[in-house]
Order: structure tokens, then C-alpha cells, then sequence
């Protein structure tokens, strides 16, 4: 069949306004945006970190994962968190302390550099010890930064002796009791 | 990996490589096209550039560390590498989910197939070079993350769901601000078609380009919206209904071929738009039917070790069939997981139609695909 | 040369004592160094502030605002990064060559800028068509330029950007011999003065056929120079903008300034033909000619000039951010088929019409 020349020039004529009515229509959808009309044309992007952002960690959801913060004097130093951590990032040491009820949590590291916060060590800690607190600014200038050390440090030779005897002592103790 | 197309090489072609990083590649995999002039005549696909050796990593953690191994499988939409695990899991153990488990599980797969959905289409308008659309598509996804960061307290690893159900309740709220966001972003979908589905500029660019047969689609295992898109009905939310999705009312859009013939990249599009409409339909239903009652199995606690057996699970991630075979030998950690992902067959199909596509064509065509390398390389 | 058109240049000099006894080609040469220096310049810098700017609200973003009050010091600090940057790679002798030819193809059009009723350097019977030449050359430029640098980008850009200037020299021809059909000369100051301040004496309001030929000029120019949204042969996302993506630190800012100058150039041409150059009411001009106030007369023309050039730049712009880039072959299509066809129609009509005009 035939198309007739009219009718060529008339679809090739309608094709071309089609196409700039086309262009002017998404041109004015995205115009008051400029102008900012309207109110769901008012969000912008939040400013970080100046002008001071709308959002400061005090804002957060409450269940956020920020940084990790570990209470030591109610850590057991179980290794639970240590077990579970996915990125291995967590290491702990502990010894004995100077009763047999308290345990010296002599390290607790976190390596920040390898946490993916995914929060399992906070839920596997018995003592609720280990919490994120709402901190996410965590960039530092050197690897060891990104550290976080918890423990209570290393002890002396003289210490472990001394604790060693106490512990022997309160045992005794509780035999002669 | 590499998908070498069938016929022999061509040595009187202009051989182009591209990749691991370049601009049209939607993430980090390696293209050696052969080009006859501007068009592609063969092309070839290596990927392998974001292998994590994740299977291999969730052997040697303890169950629970899995989860948040699965998060990464496909970082952008993280919920869905999780539930698979789960299912798959809860199969083992015949775990029963409380039904608000259920629901919840629902509401945050929707909700990531949105967001997923909206980052396919910015990078869509990306590989056509249009800038306004994608920062309002990039605004509209941060509600979604901000829902989940609400819920779970992360934005995109979740780490929320759990063998039996999930981790923690829903807050007071939390649904209406669902129901919120989809208000919004049906509001914002009108917008979308005004500014850039429909453009003149984007339809030709878009359709007619990177057709997909429905014989291709069945040789290669297309699943997901591509396959859609080429006409094959095949949603495992339709066909194997799990978490409860059979109890609800829901229709598996199909490709049209509007722009130009069905198949095509303007269809693929145009399929994940009707998704993210029938997602909020249905986040509209299950927020209707959110029982009281608990979130998690109480059987299973901290001390649950996973029964020996093994079982398949499947589930329709964002881009096609995710199905997780886990085994499972009593012991702390699994024995074998292992993955199918839908990426890969979308990789396997693609040295099978891009010849005779321009290779300007080609970052559409990539972009149209959906191709997530995460999980492809694993 | 030295006529009354450049006497700005002469009324500054004649200010200032030490430069009031140099010879005429002093003159001129001392017109095209401010000119670059103290308009071309600084229009770049505050376009590239204002088209960052102004994108960023249409983006809903905020857009630059480190770099002084509202980042209005953004296009010295990007200036800076780009010229402090290594060069990771050794160019040819054929990359520079051909980088200095598109550079001198490219400014020496600076001679022929219409910029003011006072500064019109060269302003012959043929000025209008000078730019073309100039467009052309800067085509085989960037062309070899691309084709020098032994990658398929620069390849594929290179031949990209060929045949867009080929496909879109057509119609800007015609296009503006439509506007000279009107004005019956192509003077600058000829076409110039065939317009007034109002804008219903702006030729592209004179009749529906001016119209589309200033449609046709507009876009046909942006074929022309590769300027988005019809910059196939520069498209980012597959080629890596083409001929610039092995060019780097001072060698990327001399180009990318190049392609700046290339659009402002092409905005004041088309504000000149069609928009009404820079016709100031009746009344200012003549009283301030009157007065002999030639410095002041010349700002504000310029000024006057350069606002309506900005608005057509951040016109274009603003499709350009909303719409997606077009594929070269679809660019070249549309030139020759949609953009010449009209172009002859719009030359037919505006003969008709100025045909008419002479027989009453």
C-alpha cells in the first residue's frame, strides 16, 4: 500500500512536536523546583557538616548502631562478643582478678577498621556491657587510631602474685568458714 | 568467570576492552567487545572482580555471623540475602514464625524492592546522561533508608532478621510511616513519568534498543523483572508464595512493549516502575494485617544449634529467583551454603544479544539489566 | 579598522597618560587582551558558578558552598585543582599540536566578537560568517586531536564531534542567512541596528518564520559545538567525554574553557542576530553619546548584552540538566533532518516576507 506524501509529512510534522512537547513538559515539571514552589519541592540535601546538619546524633533512631562503648566494670569477660563478631574486629584478654568473682579484663580491643556493625556482639553480651552509643563520626588520621581500647590494662608480675595470694586467702577463708 | 559468545572470533574487528571501572559498566566486570564501525559485533564478559569469597566465609562463622555475611551478599538490597538464609534454616529446624514475624518480613522486602528498584533507575537515567532525575530519585530512596534505620538501626546492612523471626519488634509507628512514604513516592512516581519516563529523548534512546527474546530468557535462566519484561510470567512470589505472600491479592505485572517492541530497555524500565506501584499496593494490604502477637520463635535463642539436614529455599529478590541450598552437620557453623543468584544469568545472557546494539547503546542496555556484580561474584 | 566602533579601547587608553601615544595596532591588540581578560574570563567564571548553582536547585541539591560565601569562589578553587594536577601520562607532540590549533581556531573568533556598539573590531561586510570558519577549523581540531591519541574514546570522539559539525553547519548557515535576509547586510552593527530595545523589534519576534530560524540557529549550534544536551560526541557515560578523556590538569581546564568559550560565543552570536545584541532605548544611548560618555555607554551595553546571553546560556542549561543526552547518530538525524528542512522553510518564509515588506 501506498502512503500518500501528505500524510508522511503530517506524522513526520507531528513527530517533531511531539518530541518538543515532550522536552517543554519535563522542562516545566522540574522548573519550581528552582523556586522551590510547593511543599514537597522543599527538601534539599541536608548539609554535612556545616551549616550544622539537622540531623545530630541525638536525632537518630534509638536502635542505631553507632560505635561501640563497652562498660568494663560490668564486662565478665566471657569472649562471647569475641566469638561472634563476623569481622573478627573484637579481642579479649582477661586473667583472673583479685576475687574470685571479678574477672580483670586486662584487653578489650575494638578495630574499627574491620567492624561492620552489625551489632551481634550487643546482643550476645550477657552483662549488657557492650553498647553502640549514638557516635558515627569515627574518621581518624592513622590506622591505630581506629582502635578503641577498653581494658583495663596489662598487669605487673608483682600484681598477679599479690592477687594470686588474695584469692588463696579468701578461698581458705570460705573453707574455714 | 568468562561468557564467551558461541561463534568464533572475528579478527578483522577494532577490539575494545572496557572495565574493570569504567563509566558504563553499571560495576566493576570486564567487556572485550569486538566493534564493527560503532556497532558491537561480539562481546565478551569477565567478571570475577568483586569475588568476597562469601560461601566460603559463612562456613567458618557461627550461624548468627551468617546472617550478617548474607547482608552483603547484594549490599544494596540486604534484606533479601538474609530471609533466603533464614528460610532456609527454618526449613532444617521446622521453625515456626509467629505471623507478625511474617508480616514484618514482608514490609521490609517491599520496601527494599523499592528502593532497589529506584536505584535501577537512577542508574538508568545515569547511562542516559540525565542528571534532575536521578537526585530526585537518590531524595526519595533516603525515606526508605531512614524507615529502616528506624526499625533495624542501619541503613543498609540490616542484620535484622533471624532464625524463627526477627530481631526486634516493630516500633509504635512504624507502619504508618510506611504507609507515609508510599503516599509519597505515589506522588512522586506521577512526576517521575512527567520528567523522564515518557521523555522523547529518553524513549529513544530507550526502546527498540537491547531486545530480549523469551527463548534467551529461558536458554540463560532469566528470572525477575527481566524475564518479565520479555513476556514469561514467573514470579516465585506468585508461583511458590512463601513468608505468607499467598494470603495476599496481587498482580505480577508483565512487559507491554509501550516505547517500542516488549522485551526492549524502555520495557525493562517501564516493569520496575508497575513493581514499585504493585509493591505499595501490596505494603498497603499487609499493613492492614499486622497481628499482635511476637516477633521471634522463643525456641530458638542464643544457644540454638541448627539440626543436621539440609534444605533449598527460594525467594524473588529484586532481580530474579535468589534461591540458598544450606547444609547443615549439627555442628556451630554451616556446613555449605551456597547460592544461586539471578545476576548470573543476566551476565550469561548478555554476549548473546548486544551484538548490533551501538555502543552507545550499551551503558543503556547494561543499566537496563539490573546486573548486580555483588552477588554475581560472591 | 580603526574606526569609531573600537573607540572604547581608544577612550580608555586616552585616560590613562602612558598609553594615549601608542600606535593603532597596539590598540588592538591591547582590545583583544581585555577583552579575554577582563569579559571572557570572568563570564566564564560566573557562569560556571551560576550554572552549578542553579542546577543544584533544580536538583534539590545545595550545590558548591565551601569555597567563600555561598561558594561563590568554586570556579577559582576547581581553576586551581585542575592546573596543580600531574600529569600521570607523557602526551605527543600531535596531542599538543593539535590541542594549540583548536586553542588558536577557537579564540581567534575573540577578533570578530560583536561585544557592544563601541567595541566591534572587526566589523566587515562578512563578520557574521566568520565564526563558521572558525567552528570548522575547531572541528578539524578536536578531531585530530582525538584521532592523536591512540584510544578508542578519543577515536570515537573525535570522529563523533566531526560529524556533528558537519551536520550542524548546515543549518546554522541557513539560519542565519534568514536573519540577513532581514537586516539586507551582515555587519554586526547592521544586524544589530536593525533592532531596538523592545522586544517586539527583536528579529525572532518579527515574523513566525525569524522564529524558527532562531530555534533552528540556537540549536543547530549546539549540534555544532557539541554543547548539552545534543553532545553525543562528547557523551560521558560510554566514551568518557570523547576527545577529553586522556587530556588531564592544564591540558583538560584549556579545553574545557574551550568548550565554554564555544557556547558563550555561539550565545552572544545568537543574542546578536535575534535577541536584540545590545540595543539600549533610544533615549540612553543617544543622550549618552551625546554627552561623549563612551566608557560608560560601552559598560552598560556589554553589561546589557552579557545579562541576555547568560539567560540564553541558563536556558539551555536548564534542558540540558533535565532532559537525557541524545545518541550521536540521532543528533546528526535530527540536524539533517529536522533542523535543515525547517531551517530552508524558515529562509523561504523570511524572504517572502522581507520581499513583501520591500514591495509596500
Amino acid at each position: 500500500m501506498r502512503i500518500s506524501v501528505f500524510s508522511n509529512i503530517a506524522s513526520y510534522i507531528r513527530s517533531v512536536f511531539r518530541g518538543a512537547w515532550s522536552i517543554a513538559e519535563s522542562c516545566t515539571t522540574a522548573f519550581p523546583y528552582i523556586l522551590r514552589w510547593g511543599e514537597l519541592r522543599k527538601e534539599i540535601t541536608e548539609g554535612y557538616p556545616d551549616p550544622v546538619s539537622s540531623k545530630t546524633a541525638d536525632d537518630l533512631p534509638p536502635r542505631s548502631r553507632g560505635l561501640l562503648f563497652n562498660d568494663i566494670d560490668r564486662c565478665t569477660g566471657c569472649k562471647e562478643c569475641e566469638k561472634i563478631c563476623p569481622a573478627q574486629c573484637i579481642r579479649v584478654e582477661e586473667e583472673p582478678g583479685a576475687n574470685n568473682s571479678k574477672i580483670w579484663v586486662s584487653v578489650y580491643d575494638v578495630d574499627f577498621s574491620r567492624c561492620i556493625f552489625c551489632g551481634l556482639c550487643v546482643e550476645v553480651c550477657q552483662p549488657a556491657s557492650l553498647v553502640h552509643t549514638r557516635q558515627y563520626e569515627g574518621a581518624a588520621y592513622h590506622l591505630t587510631d581506629l582502635i578503641a581500647s577498653f581494658g583495663r590494662g596489662q598487669i605487673t608480675a608483682e600484681q598477679r602474685a599479690s592477687w594470686a595470694a588474695l584469692r588463696q586467702m579468701s578461698e581458705s577463708d570460705e573453707v574455714t568458714l | 568467570m568468562t561468557i564467551i559468545s558461541s561463534e568464533p572470533v572475528r579478527a578483522d574487528l577494532t577490539l575494545w576492552e572496557i572495565g574493570p571501572y569504567h563509566s558504563s559498566l553499571p560495576a566493576p566486570m570486564r567487556l572485550k567487545l569486538r566493534l564493527d564501525g560503532e556497532i558491537i559485533a561480539q562481546c565478551e564478559v569477565e567478571t570475577g572482580y568483586l569475588h568476597r569469597g562469601l560461601e566460603k566465609a559463612c562456613e567458618l562463622h557461627p550461624w548468627r555471623a551468617a546472617i550478617a555475611y548474607m547482608d552483603h551478599l547484594d549490599p544494596e538490597v540486604a534484606i533479601f540475602g538474609e530471609l533466603v538464609l533464614c528460610l532456609a534454616v527454618e526449613e532444617i529446624g521446622e521453625i515456626i514464625v509467629p505471623p507478625r514475624a511474617q508480616r514484618i518480613r514482608i514490609i521490609l522486602a517491599e520496601l527494599s524492592r523499592i528502593s532497589a528498584h529506584l536505584v535501577f533507575m537512577v542508574r538508568m537515567a545515569k547511562a542516559v546522561g540525565s542528571e534532575t532525575i536521578v537526585h530526585y530519585l537518590l531524595r526519595d530512596r533516603e525515606r526508605i533508608l531512614d524507615l529502616f534505620e528506624l526499625v533495624a538501626g542501619a541503613r543498609f546492612s540490616l542484620n535484622f532478621l533471624r532464625f524463627g523471626g526477627v530481631s526486634a519488634d516493630i516500633t509504635d509507628g512504624f507502619i504508618e510511616r510506611v504507609l507515609d512514604v508510599c503516599d509519597l513516592i505515589r506522588i512522586r512516581i506521577k512526576e517521575y513519568n512527567d520528567i523522564f519516563t515518557f521523555n522523547y529523548g529518553f524513549l529513544k534512546r530507550s526502546s527498540f534498543v537491547g531486545k530480549i527474546d523469551p527463548i534467551l530468557v529461558k536458554s540463560s535462566g532469566m528470572t525477575g523483572p527481566n524475564a518479565r519484561a520479555s513476556g514469561i510470567s514467573f514470579d516465585v512470589r506468585k508461583d511458590m508464595p512463601y513468608i505468607g505472600y499467598d494470603q495476599f491479592d496481587f498482580e505480577i505485572p508483565l512487559g507491554r512493549g509501550e516505547g517500542g517492541i516488549v522485551g526492549d530497555a524502555h520495557d525493562r524500565f517501564l516493569l520496575r516502575l508497575r513493581e514499585i506501584t504493585q509493591s505499595m499496593e501490596l505494603l498497603k494490604q499487609v499493613s492492614d494485617h499486622v497481628p499482635i502477637g511476637e516477633f521471634q520463635n522463643e525456641k530458638i535463642d542464643k544457644e540454638y544449634i541448627v539440626p543436621p539436614g539440609e534444605a533449598y529455599a527460594r525467594i524473588e529478590s529484586s532481580r530474579g529467583l535468589l534461591g540458598c541450598h544450606v547444609v547443615s552437620d549439627g555442628s556451630p557453623c554451616p556446613s555449605r551454603i551456597q547460592l544461586r543468584t539471578p545476576s548470573v544469568a543476566n551476565l550469561l545472557a548478555i554476549p548473546q544479544f548486544v551484538s548490533g546494539i551501538r555502543i552507545e547503546d550499551l551503558p543503556v542496555v547494561l543499566a537496563s539489566l539490573d546486573l548486580g556484580i555483588a552477588e554475581a561474584d560472591r | 579598522m580603526m574606526s569609531e566602533q573600537n573607540s572604547w579601547i581608544i577612550a580608555w587608553c586616552n585616560s590613562i597618560s602612558f598609553l594615549s601615544e601608542i600606535p593603532g595596532w597596539a590598540h588592538a591588540l591591547l582590545a583583544l587582551i581585555s577583552t579575554y581578560c577582563l569579559v571572557i574570563v570572568p563570564s566564564g567564571a560566573l557562569m560556571v558558578y551560576l550554572d552549578r548553582k542553579i542546577s543544584a536547585d533544580l536538583q534539590a541539591r545545595v550545590g558548591p558552598n565551601r569555597a567563600g560565601p555561598a561558594g561563590i569562589l568554586q570556579p577559582l578553587a576547581d581553576l586551581l585543582k585542575l592546573l596543580q594536577k600531574e600529569a600521570t601520562k607523557e602526551s605527543s607532540w600531535r596531542q599538543n599540536v593539535w590541542l594549540s590549533v583548536h586553542t588558536m581556531a577557537l579564540y581567534s573568533t575573540l577578533a570578530v566578537m560583536p561585544l557592544g556598539s563601541m567595541a566591534l573590531l572587526v566589523d566587515t561586510e562578512m563578520s557574521a560568517f566568520i565564526p563558521f570558519w572558525s567552528a570548522l577549523v575547531l572541528a578539524l581540531g578536536t578531531m585530530l586531536l582525538g584521532l592523536s591519541q591512540d584510544s578508542v574514546p578519543g577515536w570515537f570522539g573525535g570522529i563523533r564531534v566531526a560529524a556533528q559539525t558537519l551536520a550542524g553547519s548546515f543549518p546554522a548557515l541557513i539560519a542565519l542567512l534568514c536573519v540577513g535576509v532581514r537586516a539586507g547586510n551582515f555587519r554586526w552593527s547592521i544586524l544589530a541596528n536593525c533592532q531596538d530595545f523592545s522586544p517586539w523589534s527583536w528579529t525572532f519576534l518579527s515574523n513566525p518564520f525569524q522564529f524558527i530560524a532562531f530555534i533552528v540557529f540556537v540549536m543547530s549550534g549546539l549540534v555544532l559545538l557539541a554543547i548539552p544536551p545534543l553532545d553525543g560526541g562528547v557523551s560521558m557515560s560510554d566514551i568518557h567525554g570523547g576527545v577529553s578523556s586522556h587530556l588531564f590538569g592544564r591540558r583538560l581546564s584549556l579545553f574545557r574553557f574551550g568548550r565554554f568559550f564555544g557556547f558563550f560565543f555561539w550565545s552572544i552570536i545568537a543574542v546578536v542576530l535575534f535577541l536584540g545584541a545590545w540595543k539600549l532605548p533610544l533615549q540612553v544611548s543617544e543622550g549618552l553619546r551625546a554627552q561623549e560618555a563612551f566608557r560608560f555607554l560601552a559598560t552598560i551595553e556589554l553589561i546589557w548584552l552579557l545579562a541576555k546571553t547568560f539567560f540564553l546560556m541558563l536556558f539551555i542549561t536548564w534542558v540540558a540538566r533535565v532532559n537525557p543526552r541524545s545518541r550521536v547518530d540521532q543528533i546528526t538525524d535530527f540536524a539533517w533532518k529536522v533542523l535543515s528542512p525547517f531551517s530552508l522553510a524558515a529562509l523561504v518564509g523570511a524572504s517572502i516576507c522581507a520581499g513583501w515588506k520591500a514591495f509596500l
